[in-house]
């Protein structure tokens, strides 16, 4: 034996992971014909090993591909920086302000401008919800910070098609392999999160 | 299989979509495992899985097959873990080993005989992230010393002392959890 017991004590693991050489292995096996305490330990390892091993995860599987793929693609499609997904993300709250700042705009325009001619009432715009894109139309609780909504959506494999409303309204649209009735009850459950959910009548 | 694994990441460096979910099919399950094992947060396990074959994606092209893909690929993934630790200002955890000793009472109290998954996992997430990472690869991926050693970046003799330290606390912490049921 050419090591101490305190030196060989550290391949504990993996003698129980099987992957010490055949001559390590022997000389473990020999110190724990002797040492009824670190043979304990072997053993609870032994448990602790097969216990992870037969852990089930659910992982996200052929949805996360698709994922990876629509990324992947959108990388292709403009290769001008790999922060692209970071900016993305960091600039939607912007975005969102910037689209509810405009379309709280054109409600004032709407509201207090007089007609002056051009196109003829009742033409000109487009009633809420005519032929918008979207399964879902959601409203979220005012306070509630980007990144939970974010959770929520990936979580439920949801995306934003088009939002906010002048009324803060967003639709939403499952994305490739996600099921409506699971996110709709996902987004249902949220209720510290949504504050509405409608299915979309297009 | 590795020199398939290599082809693979070649075929990715070049753009194949196709070699990279194969990639992705073959590597998916095993670093999704390691990364929640690690964040008790299958949310943003899934986020992190997608940001490492982003990654693989993006730097394909460089990998120098001087080491095995798969410790590559889960050397993506320990950093990444260990970015989102430090977005989280996560507060870890105790890394201290307790002084009660009760190391042999957990492995005679015949741990082996009460198969309690909650209790493992209760007590893997008292872990620091250098320990729970160490025990996940040698437990949950059966690696050897060298390549865990290679994904987190320290000598192999500092892996060892982890998942010593690493047994120390998960007996205490089961051994703790035992008695405690015992008693109620």
């Amino acid at each position: 034996m050419t090591r101490s017991r305190d030196e060989m004590e550290l391949d504990l693991a993996f003698l129980v992971n099987g992957t010490l050489s055949p001559a390590e292995m022997a000389e473990m096996e020999a110190l724990l014909a002797e040492d009824d305490l670190l043979a304990a330990e072997r053993d609870a390892l032994a448990v602790i090993r097969a216990e992870m091993q037969a852990e089930e995860f659910r992982t996200p599987g052929e949805f996360g591909l698709a994922r990876l793929m629509r990324d992947v693609n959108r990388d292709t499609a403009a290769p001008a920086s790999a922060e692209t997904k970071v900016v993305t993300l960091r600039s939607r709250t912007w975005m969102w302000q910037a689209a509810a700042a405009v379309a709280v705009l054109a409600l004032v325009v709407q509201t207090y401008l007089p007609t002056t001619g051009g196109a003829p009432q009742g033409e000109g715009y487009v009633l809420a919800g005519a032929s918008a894109p979207g399964a879902l139309v959601v409203s979220f609780a005012p306070d509630t910070p980007e990144v939970q909504i974010r959770d929520l959506l990936v979580g439920a494999d949801l995306e934003i098609v088009s939002g906010p409303s002048a009324l803060g309204l967003y639709r939403l649209d499952v994305l490739d392999g996600g099921d409506l009735d699971t996110a709709t009850a996902a987004l249902r459950a949220a209720r510290t999160i949504v504050e509405s959910v409608e299915n979309a009548e297009n | 299989m590795t020199e398939n694994h290599h082809f693979l990441v070649q075929q990715v460096g070049k753009g194949d979509k196709q070699a990279l979910a194969a990639l992705y099919r073959a590597y998916e399950r095993p670093v999704y495992k390691f990364i929640v094992s690690r964040l008790n947060d299958p949310h943003e396990a899934a986020d992190i899985l997608h940001e490492v074959f982003m990654d693989i994606w993006r730097v394909a092209a460089s990998f120098e097959g001087r080491s095995q893909v798969r410790t590559w690929i889960f050397g993506i993934a320990y950093r990444k873990v260990i970015d989102a630790h430090r977005k989280r200002s996560r507060v870890t955890v105790t890394d201290e080993v307790p002084e009660t000793g009760d190391v042999a009472e957990a492995a005679d109290a015949g741990y082996a005989a009460k198969q309690e998954a909650e209790h493992l996992r209760f007590c893997m997430g008292t872990l620091s992230d250098d320990h729970r990472s160490a025990v996940s690869l040698a437990f949950y991926e059966d690696m050897t010393c060298a390549e865990i050693a290679e994904i987190a970046g320290v000598p192999e003799g500092t892996i060892k002392s982890r998942l010593h330290h690493a047994k120390k606390l998960l007996l205490h912490c089961l051994s703790g959890r035992i008695k405690g049921r015992a008693v109620a």
